[in-house]
């Protein structure tokens, strides 16, 4: 690539990051400063930040929430990659016309507003005695079509020759799953991570629907609620939104060289 | 046998009334649970209650869970449409608007308060009738959103004019008066969210009117007053009298950053003008302008307010009801405790109370509350409906139709073919 | 006594296990998503306030094409649809693409810089989007400033305007998200193919769209199918930038749906058919993309 080339590059790089970064910082300056300066649309960092903390651990439990969006975040991440990969893998490296039809249907899941499956899915959970508990928080987003979908895409660029020559050295098709794909799909599994991490910490409707005894405050409701008054501390606001946001970019960062630098050289 | 199958039933029931005897007994400590959405606010006003019971009920305690109201909104419905009420709480607090809506759709999800000993005379008539369904009481009022012209005395003072001017004059003379600030500093006097209906619906309720007849049908087509009141809004926006923006934190900001000389608002608003700390003693209030040549216009009107609600899932609706009786229904302290927060009673006797004849230091040395208590018993009552919220959509998409070059007239009819499609006719 | 069934065939036996790989997945979403469907399905047949339901055949559906407010909704959600997918698709590619070039520095930073838009969130976003565009806003000074515009132009108070920036938001916030799944893709591509291409002259335009895009087909696909579902059920900008308005202009189905189910009188009968005819028109054009997309070579 010749030099100028090269330049302008990394000048549209630059600048696209300007963009994607400005509101951070818009929010991160906010959160140093008092509410009446951030409605007056001031741009520098303020001094503001340690009395911005004070009144938000005064009026809300920011502790309790983040530790209980991380407990549900996690463990929700988890399960959900678990079951999600074996599912696209068993879709993708099984295919057959019986298959690519269940895909299909599965596919149909997403497509309806979740506004109008809530209440039948509420009258489930309340005959199923699941009101007000983990189990009822964390079973309909499990499974996702778009999971499913994301790790079957992915599988078909795993070698079928790799998966033949397992099978004559003996491997159970399970031992198959975990010692070969799942290694070498690492890259995938990293960027599934992240966008599952993220959609589980920043789920709100659901929760807020289940979980009706207060015991279970995670972060988007702390927000929510900040709103919610008849007066708006946007200082505040903005602080307890940095907290929201920080844990999402952290995990993002920590993943994001496994999934852009993947292990390639395993699949050969 | 069959003797004997009878009596064992009968035993073992008898077995089961006794065990949720002693349940019972065994919850002697009396906990309710609330869902309200503001802590400086309404969460506050309830921790105060529980303090001013608890002097004669030691065991009592609440539980209160911070809901925005959207949110108390959706699992009310969601627990009322899907028959399990159990998720709900003891008590509610909901929004006045919304309270004929919900009662009407889901009557089973609410305790019928009428007989439970609340002297519901104590309050002014005008706001128990958003809780009132079929002659029955369904809540315990709470706060009001009486409306205030709160001004600019600064601004003012440079067009030579003082808070006295605007106080019980029309909206002509609102109209020949804003031109003359904004001629003298540039200063619109009042700004509004556009698309949204409120300043309508406060013009409309001051004069008494409504969107909707007594058998809750829209009325719309055909109403002059809401004709006069839309005409008045163009008048107010063309003669740049009246700013528009475009959501809620930039009406914020056009007082915090004094880019109007004043606001229209439910009382609430103070809290928010009171956030610019630096603007202090430059603000007074008043009452709001008075719409020309209708009957029974006034200058008084209300915007937003809530009540408390006591739920069908509420185990000891005796002790409910004591307690909001004892407390919202009946304690002078109590009110006197929450009014620095804002809280305005509209239960009558507070209103005599020392507490409400201080003044306030920000609104010029004011006392505001007795005035706001003044201009709450001089409000008209407001027949919401239970289409309220539909009919609230309509007219906010008529006036900002009219406002883009609209005419009033056909806005409106199609303001009201679009509630009677929600309705169904 | 049973035979042991020895002789199933080895195609049968794999057919078997990928049966029981999927099977945790699928019947957890036939229980939380395609119950709770059924049942909306029955609910849109139905009509009445609150609990009070009566069977209603196909009203609720053909009442809809007498409503002005659906009509508006769904031309929007396909503006939306038509302009931004594709622009955020590409955008997404090339960003990716550049990303996956080894010899470039400070790669994590740009990376993780694109993506933050996704993870800020929605509340402060919007206040952002909502005060950069104001009459006084930032947008407006600059334009001002550079001569473009005379006086300050009111971007959310106009529909085409409002749209446009609905739009904008919504690239600027899903763009990073995309070329996640672009860059994990490309790490299935060997980076030798590219040098191989190289050494016979191959311009970075020509190994673009002759290595990159063929490969990444399948991905490409996954957020074809995705994009497309998440703008047809487009709720958090119209409730949160522009509230629907300027005088409903801007409204997207999900969002009338929602404000039909929980702040208006509840009509779930209606609110469920609604529901249904974006189920209806994801699916078909879900249908297209898999059709094109999902041939396996």
């Amino acid at each position: 690539m010749s030099k100028g080339k090269k330049a302008a590059q990394y000048i549209f790089l630059t600048i696209m990051s300007i963009i994607s970064v400005f509101p951070l910082y818009w929010m991160a300056c906010s959160a140093t400063n008092k509410s009446v300066d951030v409605v007056r649309g001031k741009l520098v960092p303020g001094t503001y930040l340690i009395e911005n903390f004070k009144n938000l651990i005064a009026s809300q439990n920011l502790g309790a929430a983040m530790v209980n969006s991380f407990k549900y975040s996690v463990i929700l991440t988890l399960i959900s990659l678990v079951v999600c990969s074996l599912a696209g893998y068993g879709f993708e490296i099984y295919h057959d016309k019986g298959k690519d039809l269940v895909m299909s249907i599965i596919l149909l899941a997403m497509m309806v507003p979740f506004a109008a499956i809530l209440i039948p899915l509420f009258q489930m959970f309340s005959s199923a005695k699941l009101l007000n508990t983990t189990i009822g928080f964390m079973l309909p987003t499990i499974s996702t079509p778009f999971l499913i979908m994301m790790f079957r895409q992915s599988a078909r660029s795993f070698p079928h020759d790799i998966i033949e020559a397992a099978r004559l050295d003996g491997l159970s098709e399970f031992q198959i799953f975990y010692r070969l794909f799942f290694p070498t799909m690492r890259s995938t599994y990293a960027a599934a991570m992240t966008i599952t991490f993220m959609n589980a910490w920043n789920s709100y409707l659901w929760p807020k629907v289940i979980m009706t005894n207060g015991k279970s405050l995670t972060m988007p409701m702390l927000v929510a609620n900040l709103v919610g008054g008849y007066v708006t501390d946007y200082g505040m606001l903005m602080l307890a939104v940095l907290f929201c946001s920080v844990p999402t970019i952290v995990v993002f960062f920590i993943l994001q060289k496994s999934f852009a630098e993947g292990i390639t050289g395993a699949v050969k | 046998m069959k003797l004997r199958k009878i009596l064992s039933g009968v035993l073992a029931a008898a077995m089961v009334l006794g065990m949720t005897c002693v349940n019972v007994s065994a919850e002697e400590e009396e906990t309710l649970t609330v869902w309200c959405w503001d802590p400086a606010f309404n969460m506050n006003a309830m921790y105060e209650a529980e303090k001013v019971y608890q002097q004669d009920h030691p065991n009592f305690k609440l539980d209160v869970v911070e809901t925005p109201w959207e949110d108390v909104q959706t699992l009310l419905t969601t627990a009322a449409s899907s028959g399990d009420l159990s998720t709900l709480p003891d008590i509610l607090l909901m929004q006045d608007n919304a309270f004929q809506k919900n009662v009407i759709s889901y009557p089973e999800a609410f305790t019928d308060l009428t007989d439970s000993g609340i002297d519901f005379s104590q309050f002014a008539e005008a706001k128990t009738a958003y809780s009132v369904v079929d002659g029955k009481n369904y809540g315990v009022p709470f706060d009001n959103g009486t409306v205030v012209g709160a001004y600019r005395t600064d601004v003012l003072e440079q067009a030579g004019l003082t808070v006295d001017d605007f106080t019980d004059i029309t909206w002509t003379e609102y109209l020949e008066l804003g031109k003359k600030v904004l001629d003298a500093t540039g200063t619109p006097l009042l700004s509004m969210q556009a698309g949204e209906s409120d300043l309508i619906m406060m013009m409309l309720q001051s004069a008494g009117a409504s969107l909707f007849d007594e058998e809750g049908n829209p009325s719309m087509v055909g109403n002059d007053v809401l004709v006069d009141v839309m005409g008045t809004y163009q008048e107010l926006v063309k003669s740049g009298v009246m700013i528009e923006v475009n959501n809620w934190d930039e009406y914020i900001q056009t007082m915090n950053a004094g880019t109007v000389a004043g606001t229209i608002n439910g009382c609430w608003i103070m809290a928010s003008i009171q956030t610019a700390e630096d603007q202090s003693g430059n603000w007074a209030l008043t009452n709001m302008p008075s719409l020309d040549g209708v009957d029974g216009a006034t200058n008084y009107s209300n915007n937003g307010g809530s009540s408390w609600a006591v739920t069908s899932n509420c185990q000891n609706v005796e002790l409910a009801a004591d307690f909001l009786g004892a407390t919202f229904g009946g304690s002078v302290e109590l009110y006197e405790n929450i009014l620095p927060s804002g809280a305005l009673a509209t239960y009558l006797p507070a209103g005599e109370s020392d507490a409400y004849a201080e003044p306030s230091e920000f609104f010029g040395g004011d006392a505001v509350s007795a005035k706001l208590t003044e201009f709450a018993g001089k409000t008209p009552s407001n027949n919401t409906g239970v289409y309220y919220y539909e009919a609230r959509d309509a007219v906010a998409t008529a006036i900002a139709n009219v406002i883009a070059g609209g005419d009033i007239e056909s806005e409106i009819q199609t303001a009201e073919d679009t509630v009677k499609f929600a309705m169904g006719m | 006594m049973s035979q042991p069934r020895k002789k199933m065939s080895l195609s049968k036996k794999h057919s078997l296990s990928g049966w029981i790989f999927l099977a945790p997945a699928t019947i957890l979403i036939a229980a939380m998503s395609f119950l709770p469907m059924i049942r909306a399905l029955i609910l849109s047949f139905k009509t009445g306030v609150g609990v009070n339901m009566k069977w209603a055949g196909l009203y609720n559906y053909t009442r809809m094409f007498q409503d002005r407010i659906f009509k508006t909704a769904l031309v929007n959600n396909f503006l939306y649809l038509i302009i931004q997918v594709p622009v955020m698709l590409v955008l997404a590619l090339i960003l990716a693409s550049m990303l996956n070039n080894k010899d470039l520095r400070f790669k994590g930073l740009f990376r993780t810089a694109i993506f933050l838009p996704c993870a800020t969130s929605l509340v402060s976003y919007a206040i952002i989007f909502r005060s950069l565009f104001a009459v006084d806003g930032f947008v407006n000074n600059a334009l001002i400033h550079m001569g473009i515009l005379k006086t300050a132009y009111n971007f959310l108070g106009h529909p085409t305007s409002a749209r446009i920036i609905i739009i904008i938001a919504l690239i600027w916030r899903w763009t990073g998200y995309n070329m996640v799944f672009y860059l994990a893709g490309l790490q299935n591509i060997d980076y030798s193919v590219y040098e191989a291409a190289r050494i016979d002259g191959a311009s970075p335009m020509q190994s673009f769209f002759r290595i990159t895009i063929p490969l990444l087909k399948p991905t490409i696909l996954l957020t074809t199918i995705m994009s497309t579902n998440g703008t047809l059920q487009l709720f958090d900008e119209s409730v949160n930038l522009t509230s629907g308005g300027p005088a409903n202009a801007t409204i997207t189905m999900s969002h009338y749906i929602y404000n039909m189910s929980f702040q208006n009188v509840p009509n779930f009968g209606y609110a469920a058919a609604l529901s249904y005819v974006i189920l209806i028109l994801v699916a078909i054009l879900a249908f297209f993309q898999m059709k094109v997309g999902d041939k396996r070579e």
